[in-house]
């Protein structure tokens, strides 16, 4: 290891080389170097099946990788389980309760094993928790009455029976409805303002771009990108689209690629300006677009419409990968 | 201040640990709660009192003509004396009902939470592995002594109250007064419970391989009555003194005139051997094993 | 660095594993080791047949309490086990357990343990019980009064002591029967030393000269420190493998039991019969343990002997082998001698186990079917029915008399 003890003490979790064989053979997760900063809201997205969870477990100690090491929180794992997962609030693959317990009942029992939770201050914490996502009413109510919503919530406070220092939420809005899917949002975002670190994953890029500050895509067991959410929109593969007058279009050609523009082509569907029009499309870059406006009015040509396409993270998967996100292998 | 702390920044100080013994008890407390507290368990010791009770009734109706001449000495016994119920009762469960009520709860020990999926979630609290194994194993042998316990003590109960508690006959013809033969029953109930024992270890191992609690409950009754089957073949003798429940009915040297302490102790010691072995590999397999559920 | 955080030493995989299969070889360890260290004792002195046999019959009786297991391989068919508990049927197959105290005079105990039953034996010079925790019976053996005073008489000239009543299989006894008249048609020699019950012990072999017998050799393990008879085992020609009976003890003390161990009194509830037992007028030879050279001269009517030695046969004419084997008391009017002794010892015993009921001299109850089992051990041959197993033959011919020998099934079939 090469790396400054500082680095390594600035991320809540590194994996070098994290790999796992399965006994079948397969490879499901392949050399895997991740790096997520402390205080960050890493996405951790993928396609099911990509290998996320299979990672997850092999950061918090439940499997054992075939090769390669992971560290949490700057502590290697799983050699300093006992030290570092008290300070690790998890949910990995679903919640799951004991289903004749009530949901209290069922915090208490979690509490119990943590041999750095002080016994007596357990009630309250667990009826905190349970306040916190809103399951106060239902706390006595036994598990197995709860909906699929109420039990996310509860794998939620579960995880967040004591202060942690790093969150790992393996899929927190499965099974909620819209209203929920923006309360865990909501939640992570309280929870990266109080200064932990929060590893989300999800292979539903829409639900949790908005509140990640960087982002970490997984296909087929490897890291295909990662880094900070808006480098990685903003360098990618932004484009640009300009409408012009059809008889200008050649002109407006001449300008875009005197800017630099890669990409340029005429885009022959129908146009939005109607007959008469046409559309130019080039890849953005770093240029900003108000400097192509205004040299494509410097130039003379008559500007009809100019947009601007950022794309989202599940077109840079795309673009990444030539597949469809959401698809099971 | 170690480097460690340094690393962890302001504020991050590093949560203490409850010494180990403490944070055992608080577990097994918990564990405990949870085993005898769950509904199916305590319908299984509920059945298994009812088997006293059931007896009781049978061979007061029949005062014993239904029963004389079969079955072991004390089963004809009882209605002479409300003490040998506890020993019939023990006789009648020994052979499958204990074993399923010991498959039941250490099948399901590990397995059960795996299933369950808890299993992984106990483990990133985190509870060390080795801590719930052994959590998880005395649990087990509390319901198996708890269920040897609800037959003596009902037994007991449904015994005195149906035909009273007299001086004991023993097999040998001998006969000892109340309180040495209650001593000595007393003795048969806990060797009959640390009979058990290396069944419990048995359920335990199946109960870290599989993720199907009742995969490893069925496991665990077939070893039993296998076991019983290969000590019923005499072309076998030579492996049936290490066989698991060769020496179950051994119990009976409790009623000889001189208790022979070394049958009682190879009777044990082949149960420590069993635990030995079956505990082990339960522990080697369990931390070591993925957490796939 | 990371790499700095000191991660807890904690065993591999690999490593993890590696403990059950040490636990596994510690168990193995454990129960051979004691096997191997038994093996490796230095021995006793070397010793010579004469003087280990004038050892033997000088030995004074001593005190002894033990575990005693006593071992069948006579080649008949399967019996039900554990069908009757601690009955003395058991010992006719398998292997079954006593146990055993005695005071070395008067007081004995002997229990044949079942699973979960017993049957016992209790001595009190010439007083006796027995005691089947499976039919709560017992039964009381007594002397009328003028035969006390007469066996006190005899016990002051006779150390082996008669006694009345059933007796269960000890090494004592079997050594006492093959011993009494070993330089009879037998070669007596000494074996290398051997180790029984964990005392060293020499052992000494006696093989019959007549090729007729079934009998192969007997020996006789006997203690070196005490010259008590620790294990008996009886070969057979036709199984070179394993003794066809061995009895002897697993574990042995000679020291004095407790004195309650000795005690009986029948328990309360308990069927309990009375049976005084007529004292026999015998001859001194006999009651010194001997059997007279030619026993054909006080042979009962309906007994006749053929041959001489390990290859006596027996014959008994007129039983009514039906009613017998049905536990038809009357039909035992119809063995003649019953209580006589046989030409060869192991006769005696077979024959006693085979009918135990007759042997008491009393019609025990019936405890199974005793016709199927007759029919189970029996073969059908054309002189009537054959038991045939690797010590004894018993031929019951169709017209009631039964031949009974240490010789092969043949040689009865000859004779009939």
């Amino acid at each position: 290891m090469t790396s400054t003890h500082d680095a390594d003490g600035d991320l809540a979790v590194r994996t070098a080389g994290l790999t796992k064989r399965f006994r079948s053979g397969q490879v499901a997760v392949d050399g895997l170097d991740l790096a997520v900063p402390r205080g960050a809201v890493y996405g951790f997205l993928g396609p099911n099946g990509s290998g996320k969870t299979t990672t997850i477990r092999m950061l918090l100690g439940l499997a054992h990788p075939t090769a390669g090491r992971a560290w949490l929180l700057g502590s290697p794992m799983p050699d300093a389980a006992a030290r570092v997962l008290p300070r690790v609030g998890a949910l990995v693959e679903g919640p799951a309760f004991h289903p004749y317990l009530s949901g209290r009942a069922n915090l208490a029992r979690l509490d119990a094993g943590d041999a750095t939770a002080d016994p007596r201050t357990s009630r309250r914490r667990a009826d905190a928790a349970l306040d916190r996502v809103g399951l106060s009413a239902a706390a006595t109510k036994p598990y197995r009455q709860y909906s699929l919503g109420m039990k996310q919530r509860l794998g939620l406070a579960a995880a967040l029976l004591q202060p942690r220092d790093l969150l790992v939420l393996d899929e927190p809005t499965n099974g909620l409805d819209p209203q929920g899917t923006r309360e865990v949002r909501h939640l992570v975002r309280e929870l990266a303002d109080g200064g932990a670190t929060v590893l989300v994953s999800s292979h539903l890029l829409a639900e949790i771009e908005q509140v990640c500050t960087h982002v970490g895509i997984m296909s087929r067991g490897r890291l295909l990108l990662q880094g900070e959410r808006a480098a990685l929109t903003e360098r990618e593969a932004a484009r640009l689209a300009v409408t012009t007058r059809a008889g200008q279009a050649d002109a407006a050609a001449e300008v875009l690629r005197g800017l630099g523009l890669a990409d340029v082509a005429r885009d022959g569907r129908a146009l939005p300006g109607g007959a008469g029009t046409a559309r130019l499309t080039a890849a953005l870059g770093p240029t900003p677009p108000e400097k192509v406006s205004a040299a494509l009015v410097h130039a003379g040509v008559d500007l009809v419409g100019l947009e601007v396409d950022r794309p989202s993270l599940e077109q840079v998967f795309v673009e990444l990968t030539g597949e469809g996100f959401d698809v099971a292998r | 201040m170690s480097r460690a702390e340094v690393l962890d920044g302001p504020g991050a100080g590093l949560p203490v640990a409850a010494p180990a013994p403490v944070a055992f008890a608080r577990l097994l407390r918990s564990e405990l709660r949870l085993v005898l507290g769950r509904r199916r368990n305590l319908v299984l010791l509920a059945g298994l009192a009812l088997v006293p009770v059931v007896i009781g009734t049978v061979l007061l109706v029949t005062r014993d003509s239904a029963l004389s001449g079969q079955g072991p000495a004390f089963l004809a016994q009882v209605t002479g004396n409300g003490l040998f119920l506890v020993v019939a009762a023990l006789f009648l469960c020994l052979p499958f009902l204990l074993p399923l009520c010991i498959g039941i709860a250490s099948g399901d020990a590990v397995a059960g939470e795996a299933s369950a999926g808890t299993l992984r979630y106990l483990l990133v609290v985190p509870v060390p592995r080795t801590r719930l194994l052994l959590v998880k194993a005395l649990a087990a042998l509390t319901f198996a002594a708890a269920a040897v316990l609800a037959v003596a003590v009902t037994g007991l109960l449904v015994g005195a109250a149906f035909f009273g508690v007299q001086d004991v006959v023993l097999l040998s013809g001998s006969t000892v007064p109340v309180g040495e033969g209650v001593v000595r029953v007393a003795g048969i109930v806990a060797y009959v419970g640390l009979s058990l024992t290396g069944l419990v270890a048995v359920g335990l191992f199946f109960s870290t391989l599989t993720e199907v609690p009742v995969g490893a409950m069925a496991a665990t009754v077939v070893v039993a009555v296998v076991s019983t089957v290969l000590d019923s073949l005499p072309q076998l003798s030579a492996i049936h003194p290490g066989l698991l429940t060769h020496h179950w009915f051994d119990f009976a040297e409790f009623l000889r005139v001189q208790v022979d302490w070394g049958v009682v102790g190879s009777g044990l010691a082949v149960q420590a051997a069993w635990v030995a072995v079956f505990g082990s590999l339960a522990w080697a397999r369990f931390t070591t094993a993925d957490v796939t559920s | 660095m990371a790499d700095n955080e000191t991660p807890r030493r904690t065993l591999s995989a690999r490593g993890r594993w590696a403990v059950p299969g040490v636990v596994a070889v510690a168990v193995a360890a454990a129960v051979g080791v004691p096997a191997l260290a038994s093996a490796d004792s230095a021995g006793p002195p070397d010793v010579t047949p004469a003087e280990l046999l004038t050892r033997v019959a000088e030995a004074e009786p001593t005190p002894v309490q033990g575990t005693v297991v006593y071992t069948a391989r006579l080649g008949l068919p399967e019996l039900p086990a554990e069908m009757t508990g601690a009955d003395p049927l058991n010992l006719l197959g398998g292997s079954s357990t006593l146990r055993v105290w005695s005071d070395g005079a008067e007081r004995s105990r002997v229990s044949l343990l079942g699973a979960t039953s017993e049957y016992s034996v209790v001595h009190h010079g010439p007083e006796a019980w027995t005691y089947s925790s499976t039919d709560d019976a017992v039964t009381h053996y007594t002397l009328d009064p003028e035969d006390v005073a007469r066996y006190r008489a005899l016990a002051e000239r006779v150390e082996a002591a008669p006694s009345a009543g059933a007796d269960l299989p000890t090494p004592a006894d079997a050594a006492a029967q093959v011993l009494a008249h070993a330089e009879e048609d037998a070669d007596v020699t000494v074996d290398r030393p051997t180790t029984v019950a964990g005392r060293d012990a020499y052992q000494l072999v006696v093989s019959p000269t007549d090729d007729a017998t079934l009998v192969s050799r007997v020996v006789v393990a006997v203690d070196a420190e005490t010259a008590q008879p620790l294990r008996v085992q009886a070969w057979s020609t036709s199984d070179g493998e394993a003794p066809s009976l061995e009895v002897g003890f697993t574990d042995v003390a000679f020291t004095a039991p407790d004195a309650s161990v000795l005690d009986f009194s029948a328990p309360a509830g308990a069927t309990t019969e009375e049976v005084v037992v007529p004292l026999p007028e015998v001859p001194a030879d006999v009651a010194a343990g001997t059997v007279p050279d030619d026993p054909a001269g006080a042979l009962p009517e309906g007994v006749a002997v053929t041959g001489s030695g390990w290859s006596t046969v027996v014959t008994l004419s007129d039983v009514d082998v039906a009613g017998l084997v049905g536990g038809d008391a009357a039909s035992l009017a119809t063995v003649p001698g019953a209580e006589r002794v046989l030409g060869s010892e192991e006769a005696q015993d077979l024959v006693q186990q085979f009918v135990p009921s007759d042997s008491d001299g009393t019609p025990g109850k019936p405890s199974l079917d005793t016709t199927a089992l007759y029919d189970q051990l029996t073969t059908e041959v054309p002189e009537g029915r054959l038991l045939s197993s690797t010590l004894l033959s018993v031929l019951i011919t169709d017209d009631g008399r039964v031949l009974v020998g240490s010789v092969p099934a043949d040689a009865l079939r000859a004779a009939a």
